[in-house]
């Protein structure tokens, strides 16, 4: 797979506050690649720099082969963008909405149409076109905004914090609707959210803090690399369980004990055949993850 | 060109769906007929009559006529400028909400944007203001009738070309602001100091030779007296014909800034067109010079 996004040394700071710091990092073309940090981290700077809404102070933004700075009108009809919050116009239909953004790509009249049907069923909106944006629901609301940033068939899609708020059969409704695009039309997905699930489904994981990158790789990667595993032991009592010398955490009728890594655990099991009759093995989670890695934990938008 | 145009058609529909915005819009120059017509009207009468040679016999329709196109000039010439402000406040409601930034992340041109905002502005102020000229010349006809097909077209032509002005001049004001206060504040400022420094609320040969000559450097000053030329060219030619004196007629011309003077020159109608003309263009120009130079700057 080649790197559809290459970010490389960028800096930006707003008045002498650094906000990114010598970032570097790339993305696959197709991969579903998620961005975390906590408020203040850095991501949306990087966002927007990415869309060409903010300069940066000095660093190059490669994206599908051209530079940032030399081509951001052709970088621009690649990107397709959801952001926090809904940036539609209040006052005006579905259908006048999509209407004016798809005129901004140079889709009108026909074409648009087309597009319209096919985002329209893709999405399940096609009762609600006729409808004043501002009065439909946050979840209505959201797979608008989906359409909108997919008007005009973006090679890759940034999601900024996409489900927020969102109730779980919107939320599944648009990560299948994201989950087909990337199978049938190879879309790339640049997401940040403060939901560790949809971070967990990630193919690559950048964690930043404080402008800086301080952890990258794999989901798996990062959970062998800064978390251990849990075994959940049923059917014991605690006096048993502390005769195991491990840290332990007793939960509802279970004991839940942390150990370095999957071949710990193994050792410990053959070791102590009699005590380990029920159990199951569990690798930790991004959470855990983020946790090690920041100190601090992502719930929501803010930090513990 | 296509995305222009619906760029524009997306500026209308809200401003016409925004109905705090467009009523706001359409009761400015109702508001100053009436309260030209209920507290100004009786000053400028009484002014008048006090200015007349003793003796001269003048039919109370023609003094009306006078007033009322002191008056529906005045309101056309505070109006065109002070719609134009409040039409154009989309432009800062998209940056207040963000709506801007779903803009511009696509390849749209900054002139396109800017433009945009530009034209749409222009239909609603002139859907406005051509609706306030209406009323004022039912107000006319309604007191003192003396214009002519051509004074009509002209006072036409006048409010398009004052419209084009007031959007030009908010445009550039407004494409400083980013947050619903300021626009009230400046539109604050605009509707109440707009009509005294263009001689709209008061003839700026009334003022001081340095303040006049300060004024005769603002354009809108010449848009006030080319309204004021078309208004009342019948009310004067009305004059003539009572047997007032052609000395008497210039010295209320001059007074009322039917005739406008830069320094010692008396200035052409033919000037006034050029310098409105100008002013639109130059306005225009620095606006979408200042929408290229911001997104230069974002890259």
């Amino acid at each position: 797979m080649r790197d559809i996004i290459k970010i490389t040394d960028l800096n930006k700071s707003f008045d002498g506050v650094k906000a990114v710091q010598s970032l570097s990092f790339r993305v696959k073309e197709g991969e579903l690649f998620a961005f975390l940090g906590v408020n203040g981290a850095g991501k949306s700077t990087t966002i927007n720099i990415l869309c060409g809404q903010l300069s940066c102070d000095s660093g190059t933004v490669i994206i599908d082969g051209e530079n940032l700075q030399e081509s951001i009108s052709q970088i621009k009809t690649k990107l397709g963008v959801v952001f926090q919050s809904s940036l539609l116009d209040k006052a005006l239909t579905v259908k006048d909405n999509l209407e004016s953004r798809a005129a901004l790509y140079g889709i009108t009249g026909e074409s648009f149409k087309q597009r319209l049907s096919q985002l329209s069923k893709m999405l399940d909106f096609e009762d609600l076109l006729k409808r004043n944006v501002g009065k439909l629901s946050g979840g209505q609301r959201r797979r608008i905004d989906i359409a909108r940033a997919l008007i005009h068939n973006p090679k890759i899609l940034i999601l900024d914090e996409p489900t927020t708020g969102l109730d779980p059969q919107t939320r599944r409704l648009l990560w299948n609707v994201i989950s087909n695009l990337r199978k049938k039309e190879n879309m790339t997905v640049f997401l940040t959210t403060h939901y560790m699930e949809e971070a967990a489904d990630a193919d690559y994981v950048v964690i930043l803090d404080s402008g800086r990158l301080i952890a990258e790789g794999t989901p798996l990667q990062l959970k062998n690399t800064y978390t251990g595993d849990f075994i959940t032991l049923y059917g014991t009592d605690e006096a048993t369980v502390k005769t195991l010398g491990v840290p332990y955490e007793a939960i509802r009728e279970a004991y839940k004990l942390s150990v370095a890594d999957t071949s710990a655990a193994t050792e410990l099991i053959i070791k102590h055949p009699e005590i380990f009759r029920d159990y199951e093995i569990t690798k930790g989670k991004m959470d855990d993850v983020f946790l090690a890695v920041t100190g601090k934990k992502l719930t929501g938008g803010t930090e513990k | 060109m296509k995305t222009l145009k619906a760029l524009i058609k997306r500026n209308t529909k809200l401003f016409f769906k925004d109905k705090g915005m467009f009523f706001t819009s359409l009761i400015t120059p109702v508001i100053l007929l009436v309260l030209y017509a209920t507290f100004l009207g009786n000053v400028y009468k009484q002014s008048f009559l006090s200015a007349l040679p003793q003796g001269l016999d003048m039919s109370e329709k023609l003094i009306n006529g006078y007033v009322g196109g002191q008056l529906i000039s005045s309101i056309l010439a505070v109006s065109c400028v002070t719609v134009a402000f409040c039409s154009n406040m989309l432009m800062v409601q998209d940056k207040a909400v963000g709506s801007i930034k779903d803009l511009t992340i696509s390849p749209v041109k900054p002139s396109h944007l800017a433009l945009s905002y530009y034209f749409s502005t222009l239909i609603s102020t002139l859907c406005v203001c051509l609706s306030a000229t209406g009323i004022c010349l039912i107000y006319i006809a309604r007191i003192g009738w003396y214009l002519s097909v051509g004074d009509i077209l002209l006072l036409l032509l006048d409010v398009f070309l004052l419209v084009l002005f007031g959007t030009a001049l908010s445009s550039i004001i407004n494409f400083f602001l980013s947050t619903q206060g300021q626009i009230s504040a400046v539109g604050t400022v605009i509707s109440s100091g707009y009509g005294f420094i263009s001689g709209a609320y008061m003839p700026i040969s009334q003022f001081s030779v340095g303040l006049q000559r300060v004024i005769s450097f603002l354009p809108g000053t010449y848009g006030t007296s080319l309204l004021k030329n078309h208004a009342m060219r019948g009310v004067f030619e009305e004059m003539e014909k009572t047997g007032l004196s052609t000395e008497v007629i210039e010295a209320i011309k001059n007074s009322i800034d039917y005739n406008l003077y830069f320094f010692e020159s008396r200035v052409k109608i033919s000037t006034m067109y050029i310098i409105l003309g100008l002013a639109i263009a130059v306005f225009i120009s620095i606006y979408i010079l200042l929408n290229c130079l911001k997104s230069k700057k974002q890259i």
